[in-house]
């Protein structure tokens, strides 16, 4: 323990392997335990039926399966579907038959009953709603309510029994009832001859889960949603996450490019010669506390909408910093070395091209590493702009929903991205420039070196490279 | 030197190819189901079918509103008040399609405690100042004898409305869908004070194009009117109720059961409804009569400074020649 905490002393290899792996543990055990651990929150209810009371004065929201409410709620819904349903009952025995809607809203409301029942016809494994995306949407719905019909056919029969706890005996009684109606009808699902009369609700069912606030998904929760949304089996649709991916990407890229093709020879000049240093730095200094976003309506005058605006919006957050940081590494050069060269009669290009240049080109190679992770903190202020783009969108639009279980896969993904591009930039400064002595070399960046290591050790049975001290 | 250069010219091609071969029309839309009906026609291909070139752009309401504003786009989906606004403070713009009016979805949502509007006196209201929104709750204070100065606003961009209400820190947002609804689904025991439909008409939405863009490809335009009014069939046939919902959910990203209820609360306009709309006349039955409502409602709260000649933003003739 005492160990632990000697001021700026080595660790042992094992050990510092083992704290790289916790501090990536650690928050994810946090995780686990806010998501699972019960006797943090409350109960609630997980939908399984839902339905549509008619008193939309005290039950305004529109609940989906799969969708959380609290106890007290979930008992009120019940009742008011069940009073819905007696009020029903009541109008169906009285003369006048008079039910308040229109036979076409009936035939509507009547199959938004039969789609009710899908989510339980799933899970006992009568229905796959993933045949949605082999049929057209036309001949999906005409399958799926010809399924249902038929299910309430057989369950009314008796022929089918429901898997424990997916049907209360009052549904089963509703749908007994409502089979008798549907069938009065017509004997199989038919679009045009439908019952058009209303008939009884499923009284809504849910499970109790532990109730969490919809910010904090469970990690299973997150990662089925990741898988579906990155297999393009997500309940949102298709949402096209690796073409956003790849526009992501190349916004944060060309963004990056431009900026360090740009800024690294004007910060190049202006680290070499005081002269433009003066001329030039002062206002990027001054430049560079504008915040970006601001520039965004003007970007979308000047570039238009599509990718362009949101390029030069990365541009802009990016390009200062370079420009500062690329031209204090260029004043960093020995000044020996450039009184040296000079006294050899260099030129000034000379002496930028073969002095300046390879001295700071393991620095600058850094510089840019860091920088581009400076881009990608850029990345969902560029795609929110003008038309909104990428893998911004799902994590915009998503957002305002509270559907976090979707946000948070690709917040995951840009942060992956970002940290793994990084590690092998730099395990590859070591392929570069063989030359700097990198103590600190991560698993990601041995294994980058690997290919170099064996054409060393093929050629000259050595497991390092050489160490080039020609190149300063 | 010269790679390096053909290499700077050839990241800015990339980045900006889009923007050079700009020639079919370009039109804006956004997240309310008046326009994104537009997209069956994108789906259905009736645009190539009619033989006009539009490019639907997917933006933000209001990032929509600025791009128009700044010349990049030919025509854009607005409602008739942010039309005057966006007329009176960047530019100016003629609606050739009258959409739908809000039936329901423009929704000042109260928190629990909250009875009715009365109880809002004092007290803290969320809502984009000088927008759709701002407009209904002035017309939810009239309605129930108050006025602006009986509450407090906090001026929140409206898709940010939810969180607000789900913070505690208001007492009552105003917002469009899909916003309200989600404020009512993820705030427990919120509800609906006052709506587009106890006041329905105040909100029409239409397609509004700039004038050069009309005056100089009147007959493409003509085309994306037919192509509305194929859109407006096939919306009001019961047998593609769950397509359609299939197409719209799917453009927003939300699940075809819960967008039901949003284009329940709009009313989508038939020809003939949207050429009774048309009509010059006083009265939210009338898109100059409800325009004439937004118009006062700006000047008196200073969002522009002289009134707007109403009659410039609306040109019933491209209907009117499909009604012949």
């Amino acid at each position: 323990m005492r160990n632990w905490f000697k001021v700026a002393a080595p660790l042992g290899d094992m050990s510092a392997r083992v704290l790289v792996m916790c501090s990536f543990l650690i928050p994810l055990v946090l995780w686990c335990v806010v998501s699972y651990a019960p006797f943090l929150w409350e109960r609630d209810y997980r939908l399984t039926i839902v339905s549509a009371p008619s008193d939309t004065q005290a039950f305004p929201a529109t609940y989906l399966a799969g969708d959380v409410v609290s106890d007290d709620y979930f008992h009120d819904y019940q009742q008011a579907i069940r009073d819905d349903n007696a009020a029903l009952a009541e109008m169906r025995e009285s003369s006048a038959k008079d039910f308040g809607m229109s036979e076409r809203s009936a035939r509507s409301y009547n199959k938004k009953i039969l789609r009710s029942f899908v989510p339980v016809a799933e899970e006992n494994g009568w229905f796959n709603v993933r045949i949605k995306d082999q049929l057209s949407s036309k001949d999906y719905y005409r399958e799926m309510y010809a399924t249902m019909f038929r299910l309430w056919g057989q369950l009314d029969s008796g022929e089918l029994q429901v898997a424990d706890g997916t049907l209360s005996d009052e549904n089963l009684q509703l749908i007994k009832t409502n089979y008798q109606l549907l069938n009065q009808v017509a004997d199989n699902y038919d679009a045009n001859k439908f019952l058009s009369e209303p008939m009884f609700q499923l009284v809504p069912q849910g499970r109790l889960k532990v109730a969490r606030p919809v910010y904090i998904p469970a990690p299973d929760e997150v990662f089925n949603s990741a898988w579906a949304d990155f297999t393009n089996q997500s309940e949102l649709g298709d949402l096209q996450v690796a073409s956003r991916y790849r526009s992501s990407i190349s916004v944060v890229f060309s963004g990056f490019l431009l900026a360090a093709l740009i800024g690294v020879p004007i910060a190049l000049l202006a680290g070499t010669f005081t002269f433009l240093s003066k001329l030039i730095e002062p206002f990027v200094d001054f430049f560079r506390y504008m915040p970006a976003p601001a520039f965004s309506t003007v970007l979308i005058a000047v570039f238009g909408l599509a990718q362009a605006p949101k390029v030069a919006l990365v541009v802009i957050g990016t390009l200062p910093h370079l420009i500062l940081m690329v031209a204090n590494t260029t004043r960093t050069v020995d000044r020996s070395l450039l009184d040296a060269a000079q006294t050899l009669g260099a030129s000034r290009l000379q002496v930028i091209k073969d002095v300046v240049i390879p001295a700071i080109l393991p620095s600058l190679y850094n510089d840019l590493r860091i920088l581009l992770g400076w881009a990608w903190t850029w990345l969902v202020i560029a795609e929110l702009i003008g038309m909104k783009s990428g893998l911004t969108e799902i994590i915009d639009t998503q957002g305002r929903r509270f559907q976090f279980d979707h946000v948070y896969p690709i917040i995951f993904l840009i942060g992956l991205t970002g940290f793994f591009v990084d590690q092998i930039l730099s395990g590859v400064r070591v392929v570069f420039f063989p030359w700097i002595v990198d103590e600190k070399s991560g698993p990601i960046a041995q294994i980058v070196r690997l290919p170099a290591r064996f054409v060393a050790w093929l050629t000259e049975g050595r497991l390092e490279p050489e160490i080039n001290t020609k190149a300063i | 030197m010269k790679k390096i250069k053909t290499m700077v010219m050839g990241i800015a091609a990339v980045a900006m190819t889009t923007t050079l071969h700009a020639e079919p029309l370009k039109v804006g839309y956004s997240d309310w189901p008046g326009w994104v009906a537009w997209e069956i026609g994108v789906q259905k291909g009736w645009f190539k079918e009619a033989g006009v070139e539009v490019d639907f752009v997917w933006m933000d309401y209001v990032a929509s509103m600025e791009a128009y504003g700044a010349g990049q786009l030919d025509a854009v989906c607005m409602t008739n008040g942010d039309a005057l606004v966006t007329g009176a403070t960047a530019k100016p713009s003629v609606a050739i399609v009258l959409n739908d009016y809000s039936n329901g979805n423009d929704i000042l949502v109260g928190t629990k405690d909250i009875k009715d509007v009365k109880d809002l006196k004092g007290k803290k209201v969320a809502l984009e100042e000088g927008f759709v929104p701002h407009l209904l709750t002035l017309k939810a204070l009239e309605a129930h004898g108050m006025s602006e100065s009986d509450i407090e606003i906090v001026n929140t961009p409206t898709d940010e409305t939810p969180q607000v209400l789900k913070s505690g820190k208001v007492a009552a947002i105003c917002a469009w869908q899909p916003n309200s609804g989600t404020a009512l689904k993820e705030v427990a025991g919120s509800k609906v004070l006052f709506s587009s439909a106890n006041a329905p008409g105040i909100i029409y939405d239409g397609l509004f194009v700039s004038p050069e863009s009309l005056q100089k490809n009147r007959a493409e335009w003509l085309k994306v009117v037919k192509v509305w009014y194929q859109i407006v069939e096939y919306l009001k046939d019961e047998e593609n109720h769950e397509e359609s919902l299939d197409i719209l959910a799917q453009r927003v990203g939300m699940k075809p059961d819960a967008y039901e209820p949003l284009l329940d609360g709009t009313f989508i306009l038939s020809l003939e409804q949207a050429l009774a709309a048309y009509q010059p006349g006083e009265g939210l039955s009338s898109v100059y009569g409800s325009s004439k409502i937004s118009d006062d409602f700006n000047v008196k709260y200073k969002v522009y400074e002289s009134a707007q000649d109403i009659s410039k933003y609306f040109d019933a003739s491209l209907t009117a020649e499909l009604a012949k």
